[in-house]
This record gives structure tokens, C-alpha cells and sequence, in this order.
């Protein structure tokens, strides 16, 4: 393993023992972790309910019939895997800042330890970095996913503008994570969003800031965007403070427009640690439970 | 150093000022910031000015500077102003046939310089000769004798000379004095003289010396002249004494003994074509003495001193020295008929080619009336050197050098400017 994958190896350690349940009843037909919209033969008991004509006979609670004279159906909660994938903005906004790419960084890091939290629940995990030549490793329940994952994301360079909205419109996953600036297509990603959740899939959206969007140091007297070279604003102190005015009403729109289409949103900065931020998203109660 | 054209050099200093400002106050773009969320910035305009106490472009602030300078001090016309002395000296020292005693000439011109007066020195012996400044020039005539030639001094041709130095010192000198060492004989004085003279806007300070004595004799012919002879009517009246520095009329090549005459001081004279019976009309000049007549015309060597002339200027009668004395040939054909011998212009003419030869035949003439010395000697003041320069100020090389400075900051310039890339972008750098 290469000494970025060695670097993961705290995280994957804080990381053990996260829970990520689903939000949804999974699907899945192979027995995991998660609730399942199947009842069938499993041995965790869930509840009875009186017997209608077509149900199975072999289901029926003979002793409770012998002692209430009613035929009762003996119900079971089913456990099946998801399959989760995770889709990483790899754009040219994400290295920031121009020095240390915290961004990018802790994206590559949320990446592994949701995948790491997700493989841990036996659930079959996948890639896909939009990138400029995007990288997809489609979900596996193999142990060595989470290995080829790391080495994935250690070769890729934030540059370029790749859209999210294609890799999530093509995802087959039941979850999908979406780590991103929001600063790319945003709008196709929520068009994107609404249909995967029309198709059953649960989408997180985990929305990764940084301290120097919020205020930009002093030095910064020419704000030009690395997606658009020739986007060029001097920041002033009247333009710093409708900067910021502008920056707020920007993320409460894209969160209540991303809540209100069913993700699961969640803003985090950057300089927060990538197991806090995991945890956070992981930790989310399922809207159905 | 003075400019002939300070206006521009102020303009220059006021345009590097400018540029100065320019470079502590200018808009420029600032340093960029790649910032993902700039879309939120409101868009304005991305110039900026920003004033500062510290210059920017330090390198092509001193490149724009320097050549702004060089090009405004170079069109102010920058000339040098020499170092100027109170009073400059021109000696003109005559050595020629006129002077009597040349070491009495280069005394008192000794005399003369002795007052440390910056002094240049002008002689003339057989020709005129700017000699230098250094006064040990003179101890140096003292060991060399004359070279004259039996010429005297054209004191034309020493203004003409001193004029021209003239015109070299006078930037120089607030004053020029010019000093003659001279007999001042009435032969040194031509018709020009007076008119070169003038060309000197001063005094001249006359030293004046003995002139040579006009005393000699014709020389003794060494054999009588027949009297059927057609130079028989001019040289008639001759003294005839066979001695050593006697003329020697000769037909045809002179012999050995002609040539010891001549090695001894005599004159031989090789006049071949009297008598002759075919002749055309021509005329020959010598001196002031011009004869039209039928005569024959024969060919000469003219390597030597021409003594007389045709009228297309080709040499009629030529001298070359020899040993003490000298070798006459004379290609005039005198007719054996005609009355052209009785000519007195002719007898003068015969009377010159047999004349003694030129190396001792001196005739300084006599010295001048006091009438023309005042008037060559002329005002009371010294010549100031203002008025003898043709320009107080020396052109100077160093406009071109200014201006190739000026262009070697604009191609620098160029060069720093493209590295630089766009304004403001070395110190994003």
C-alpha cells in the first residue's frame, strides 16, 4: 500500500464501529445489515397477523392456534444488503485552497471512511471520481475494495469541470453519496437527485465548505475562479460583504432545494475532520424507522 | 559642459518624473486569488489603484528613467566648453632669404616667449610650418640653417596660416596675440596681403629684425658675347672675368669643366637653340617680363626650378642646383633675324637666365614705409579669441552616445516589459 493509503489507516480506524443504516428498506436479496422490504423465514420475529386466505399455511402459528382458536400468521424482519456507491467531485474548485487542497483532501478521505463504513456492514461499495478521465469502480462486497478504492483516489488530480449528474443519472446503486462544492452542475444534480429517488435509491449529498469561502483572506483582492480563468472579480470591502450576503442565500437555496427533492443534505467545512464528518453523515437517522 | 538646448533636458526630468509617479501611483491588476465561489463577487471593475511610498518595477523603473535622460540630454545638444586661458600667443618667426641673421630672429622670438604666454609657433623658411607649442622648437632652429633657397617670406601666406591656427586656439583663449619676427620687407608683402591681413581681427605685434642687404652685382659672364650674337645687345654690357662663379653659356651638353664651374659656384647656362631659322609665334613670361614673339620652341626636362614659361605654363627655362652653383637650361629659340634682341624686354628676360642662381641671388627688398607697418600692425588690442573661433563650444561625441545609451534602454526595456508578461504580474509572481 502506497503512503497516501498508509495515511487512511487512522481514519478507517476512527471509523470502526460507524453505523450507517439505511434510510429505506433495502432491497437486496443477500442477507446484511440493513432492514429488508421482504418478510420471509428469517428467525428475528417481528409480528402476527391474522391469517388470510393465500398465505402461506406452513407460516401459520400452530400453538397460538391451539390455544386462541385463530389462525395467526407468524411474521419476520428480513436483513439485506445495499449497494452503496460513492461519486467524489474531482473538479477543479474542490483543490482548494491553492496550498494545502484541504478540500480535496478531506474529500478523498469522507470517500474511503463512508465506503470503509459501508463495506463494513457487508454492504457492496463503489467509486465513481468526476474527474477529468472519471474513474469508476462499480460496487463489491470483496475485501480488497476499499484498498483499490484508496489507490483510485490517491491518482487522481482535482482539475477540469466534470458534471456529477451523469455518474449519479447512471448509478444503479440503492444509496449513493454524493460528496461535492455544489460550485459544478448543481442544477443537473438535483434533476439527477430527484430521479434516483423516484427510482427507490437514497442519496446523501454531503456538501464540503471551506473556511476561505466564507472569508476569504485579505490577500485575495482578485477572486478568479480556477473552473473559469477569465471569471475575474475584485473583492473590495463593499464587494466582501455582498460577497458573503450572496455566498449565504446560495447555500440555504441549494439545501432547502436538495431537502425538498428528498436528499439527505449535509454541510460540513472542510477543516473538520473527515471521521467527525463521516459520523455525522453516517449517523443520520433514517427517516422511515 | 553647457546644452545648447536646455529646454529639452527639462522636458526629459519632468517626463522621468512622470514616470516616477506612475510607477508609485498606477492602476493596476492585483495580485489574483483563485477563489471556486467568485461568481458570488459581485462583478466590478478588476483594476485597481493603489498608491505607495516604494516604487514598482524597480529594474524598469531605472531602465524607463535612464532612457528618458539619455534621450532628453542628447537632444539638449550637449557641447564641451574648453578650459579657456587669459591670453594665447601665435609667433610667426621669419627664416627666409629676407632675414639677414637667422640666429638674431630666434633670439628675440626667445626674448619673446620668455613671458610664459602659451605660445604657437609658425615658420617659415622655405614654406610655411606650424611647429608646435613646445618652445624647444626654437633651440632646434638655432642647429639647423636655413633652407630658403634664396626665397624670401610671403607674409600671406604666414597670415593665411595664422588665421587658420587662429581659429584652433581662439576657443581657448579669451585673447590671441599674434607676433611677427620679421624684416617686413616690401618683397614679403604681396597684393593679397593686405586683405589677409585684415582677416586678423587684432593687433600684430612686429618684432622687427635686419633685413638682408639688396647689394649684390650681377655676376661676371666667364667668355665675351660676340657681337653678331643675338644675345650680343643684352649681354653686351657685361663684365667678363673667367673666376669661380662666373656664367658659363653653353651649346649643347656642358662638359666636365662646365660642371666643376658649376660645382664651384658658377652658373652654366645651356641655351641650344640661338640662332635657330624656324620659329612661330609664341610668347614666354618670366617674373613680370612677358615677350610675344616668333621664336622656336624646344623640349626641356622641367625637373627642376622653373625660371621661365610659356604661355601654356610649360617650363621655358628651368634651374637644378649643383654643387655651389647651379645648371641652367633655357628652351627658348631665339631667331637669328628680327629685332626681338633689342627688345629690352627680352634683354631683361636674358639678363634673369643669366643671372646668379637663385640659392644666392637675394633680393629682400626694402623694409616698409612706417605708413604701411602701422597699418599692417593695425588696432591697439589684441584679437580676442571669441572672434577668431569659428564656435566657442567643441562638437562632442557624447550625443551619440547618449542617444545609443537611450536606445539600448528601449530594446532593455522591451525585453523586461515581455518577460514581465502583463503589468502587476512579477509581483504576483
Amino acid at each position: 500500500m502506497t503512503t497516501g493509503a498508509a495515511s487512511y489507516g487512522a481514519l478507517l480506524d476512527a471509523v470502526r464501529g460507524v453505523r450507517w443504516p439505511a434510510r429505506r428498506r433495502a432491497t437486496g436479496a443477500t442477507i446484511g445489515a440493513h432492514r429488508s422490504r421482504l418478510r420471509g423465514s428469517s428467525s428475528e420475529f417481528s409480528e402476527f397477523r391474522p391469517y388470510r386466505q393465500g398465505d402461506d399455511p406452513r407460516r401459520v402459528d400452530w400453538r397460538l392456534l391451539a390455544r386462541s382458536d385463530r389462525a395467526y400468521v407468524r411474521l419476520t424482519t428480513d436483513r439485506a444488503t445495499m449497494r452503496t456507491e460513492i461519486i467524489l467531485d474531482a473538479s477543479a474548485s474542490m483543490a482548494f485552497p491553492p496550498v494545502t487542497l484541504e478540500r480535496w483532501q478531506r474529500a478523498r478521505e469522507v470517500a474511503i471512511g463512508l465506503a470503509a463504513v459501508a463495506h463494513a456492514e457487508s454492504d457492496p461499495v463503489g467509486l465513481s471520481i468526476a474527474a477529468e478521465a472519471p474513474v469508476r469502480i462499480p460496487p463489491r462486497a470483496r475485501r480488497s475494495v476499499i484498498a483499490e478504492m484508496i489507490r483510485a483516489v490517491e491518482t487522481v488530480t482535482a482539475r477540469g469541470s466534470s458534471g456529477l449528474a451523469p455518474l449519479l443519472a447512471s448509478s444503479r446503486a440503492a444509496r449513493v453519496a454524493v460528496i461535492t462544492d455544489l460550485l459544478g452542475d448543481a442544477e443537473e444534480l438535483l434533476a439527477a437527485s430527484r430521479l434516483a429517488l423516484a427510482a427507490g435509491s437514497e442519496v446523501v449529498l454531503l456538501h464540503l465548505l471551506t473556511l476561505e469561502e466564507l472569508d476569504p483572506p485579505a490577500e485575495a483582492q482578485l477572486a478568479v475562479d480556477p473552473e473559469q480563468p477569465e471569471l475575474r472579480r475584485s473583492l473590495d470591502a463593499d464587494g466582501r460583504r455582498r460577497y458573503r450576503a450572496a455566498l449565504d442565500s446560495w447555500m440555504e437555496r441549494a439545501q432547502g432545494d436538495f431537502r425538498a427533492a428528498g436528499v439527505r443534505y449535509v454541510r460540513a467545512l472542510a477543516s473538520e475532520s473527515a471521521a467527525r464528518i463521516v459520523r455525522r453523515v453516517a449517523a443520520d437517522a433514517p427517516a422511515d424507522e | 559642459m553647457t546644452f545648447l538646448a536646455p529646454w529639452a533636458l527639462l522636458a526629459g526630468v519632468l517626463a522621468a518624473a512622470g514616470v516616477v509617479a506612475l510607477h508609485l501611483v498606477a492602476r493596476r491588476r492585483p495580485a489574483s486569488y483563485p477563489l471556486p465561489t467568485a461568481r458570488f463577487v459581485p462583478d466590478r471593475r478588476t483594476l485597481v489603484s493603489r498608491a505607495s511610498r516604494r516604487p514598482r518595477d524597480l529594474l524598469l523603473l531605472l531602465l524607463r528613467v535612464l532612457l528618458i535622460l539619455s534621450a532628453a540630454a542628447a537632444f539638449a545638444r550637449p557641447v564641451l566648453t574648453p578650459r579657456r586661458s587669459a591670453i594665447a600667443r601665435i609667433l610667426l618667426l621669419d627664416r627666409s632669404a629676407a632675414v639677414a641673421n637667422p640666429a638674431e630672429a630666434t633670439r628675440r622670438a626667445r626674448e619673446l616667449v620668455s613671458d610664459g604666454v602659451p605660445t604657437r609657433l609658425i615658420a617659415f623658411d622655405s614654406a610655411v610650418a606650424v611647429l608646435g607649442e613646445e618652445l624647444g622648437v626654437l633651440d632646434s632652429l638655432d642647429r639647423v640653417p636655413p633652407t630658403h633657397g634664396g626665397r624670401v617670406a610671403s607674409v600671406s601666406a604666414l597670415m593665411a596660416a595664422a588665421r587658420r591656427l587662429g581659429s584652433e586656439i581662439g576657443a581657448g583663449a579669451d585673447s590671441v596675440e599674434l607676433a611677427l619676427v620679421s624684416p617686413l620687407t616690401d618683397r614679403e608683402v604681396d597684393a593679397a596681403s593686405d586683405s589677409i591681413r585684415a582677416l586678423w581681427p587684432g593687433r600684430v605685434r612686429l618684432v622687427p629684425i635686419a633685413a638682408t642687404p639688396a647689394t649684390r652685382a650681377m655676376p661676371p659672364l666667364g667668355r665675351a658675347v660676340r657681337a653678331e650674337d643675338v644675345l650680343g645687345p643684352a649681354l653686351g654690357g657685361r663684365t667678363v672675368r673667367e673666376d669661380t662663379h662666373a656664367v658659363r653659356l653653353v651649346r649643347g651638353e656642358p662638359s666636365g669643366a662646365d660642371s666643376a664651374l658649376a660645382r664651384s659656384g658658377g652658373v652654366v647656362v645651356r641655351w641650344d637653340s640661338i640662332g635657330t631659322r624656324t620659329a612661330v609665334p609664341l610668347a614666354v613670361a618670366m617674373g613680370d617680363d612677358v615677350v610675344v614673339a616668333t621664336l622656336a620652341r624646344t623640349s626641356r626636362d622641367s625637373d627642376g626650378v622653373v625660371l621661365a614659361r610659356w604661355a601654356d605654363g610649360s617650363p621655358a627655362a628651368i634651374e637644378r642646383p649643383l654643387g655651389e652653383g647651379c645648371l641652367r637650361e633655357v628652351a627658348i629659340g631665339v631667331p637669328v633675324s628680327g629685332d626681338l634682341p633689342l627688345s629690352p624686354t627680352f634683354q631683361r628676360i636674358v639678363n634673369g637666365l643669366t643671372d646668379a642662381c637663385a640659392s644666392v641671388r637675394v633680393d629682400a627688398g626694402m623694409p616698409l614705409d612706417s605708413a604701411r607697418r602701422a597699418a599692417f600692425i593695425g588696432p591697439a588690442r589684441a584679437a580676442r579669441g571669441s572672434a577668431l573661433a569659428n564656435s566657442a563650444e567643441r562638437p562632442t561625441p557624447i550625443t551619440s552616445w547618449l542617444l545609443g545609451v537611450a536606445l539600448a534602454c528601449a530594446l532593455l526595456e522591451l525585453l523586461l516589459r515581455r518577460s514581465y508578461g502583463e503589468p502587476g504580474a512579477a509581483e504576483a509572481a
